[in-house]
């Protein structure tokens, strides 16, 4: 039986679908079957984060509605084998997704694969409540930012009021990813540091993704970071989704004197 | 970066400034959003202290002391 892992954030735009991207090819590099399934229900992204936007040919709402079966919904990545993307659809009608239909779907996922990814959308409405509803795990992805933290933190308290295993009285487990870090900016004491967010937010680290300018690029050629093996942020979501699955790996060198990185390729 | 603030008076920081408003803010947000059953429950004891006495308004207000969450009711008779 698959773990449902919902990755959401509270505000848009810190970079919620890029990690997702990110932690599912690292995962399945890991040899775990994977599937990315793209919630953001009306507003797709996460194809084009992993350059399967022209493969398109059902979404979740059809498996959900009956319209396709599971297999043909199903897009295989085109590099990893043990990688699959369901995609979010279209419509605007927000209110399509449904929670018994959302369960029947995760379970039936549950059975192919051993990771589910759920892209959450952002804010705290209904698409963000099926995206949590039966998440056995959650990351929360927050920039070192005033309003960032802030929406974490009510999105923590949400999955812990809404989601199934809380209302069981079951723990969902959460972790924190910090992402877009700039070591200078934190080092000089503008910018939140790790320990500041962690205490706020009050929830172990799982990962550390400095900011990193190939990320630009690789979501213009739609290929996730994690590929690239000389990039800093791919290193430090390998690491993440090593951790994710059980593994104790050490946290990146982020100080600001020339790391290994730099000094090789940069 | 606290020595260097006491020994030269510097002021502190924009990430000091953001990590106290943070901290600020959000004990407040997390007292009134935390408990997502309050006014339920708020409704529910009026419901059982008029039973023995004429109350006006009962306020709920949850604190956090260290390690003890704690929720403290003041109940105002009219």
């Amino acid at each position: 039986m698959g773990i449902v892992i919902t990755v959401t954030s509270g505000k848009g735009g810190v970079g919620k679908s890029t990690t997702l991207a990110n932690l599912a090819v690292g995962m399945a590099d890991e040899g775990k079957k994977v599937v990315a399934v793209d919630f953001d229900i009306g507003l797709r992204n996460l194809d084009m984060l992993l350059g399967l936007e022209n493969r398109i040919v059902y979404n979740v709402i059809d498996v959900m509605e009956g319209k396709c079966n599971l297999t043909q919904a199903l897009i295989n990545d085109k590099h990893s084998k043990n990688l699959y993307f369901l995609p979010a659809s279209q419509t605007s009608d927000k209110n399509i997704l449904n929670k018994e239909k959302v369960n029947v779907l995760l379970e039936s996922l549950k059975k192919e694969f051993d990771i589910i990814l759920l892209d959450s959308p952002a804010g705290i409405e209904g698409g963000f409540e099926h995206a949590i509803a039966f998440a056995d795990r959650a990351l929360i992805i927050s920039t070192p930012d005033v309003s960032s933290v802030r929406d974490a933190d009510r999105v923590i308290g949400i999955i812990d009021a809404k989601s199934e295993k809380a209302k069981a009285g079951e723990e969902v487990l959460k972790h924190v990813i910090i992402n877009r870090v700039k070591p200078e900016l934190v080092e000089r004491g503008d910018m939140l540091n790790t320990e500041d967010v962690l205490n706020i937010l009050a929830l172990p680290l799982i990962g550390v993704v400095p900011d990193c300018e190939k990320v630009i690029s690789s979501t213009n050629l739609g290929e996730p970071i994690i590929r690239d093996k000389n990039a800093q942020s791919g290193e430090a979501y390998r690491r993440i989704s090593k951790r994710i699955l059980g593994e104790e790996v050490d946290y990146l060198d982020l100080s600001v004197k020339k790391g290994f990185f730099k000094r090789m390729f940069g | 970066m606290s020595l260097f603030t006491n020994l030269f008076g510097k002021k502190s920081s924009s990430a000091d400034v953001a990590r106290d408003r943070l901290k600020l803010v959000l004990a407040h947000e997390r007292a009134s959003n935390a408990l997502p059953y309050m006014e339920e429950m708020k409704a529910e004891l009026m419901e059982v202290i008029k039973k023995y006495t004429k109350v006006k308004d009962v306020q709920i207000t949850s604190q956090n002391n260290q390690n003890i969450d704690v929720l403290e009711m003041e109940i105002i008779l009219k």
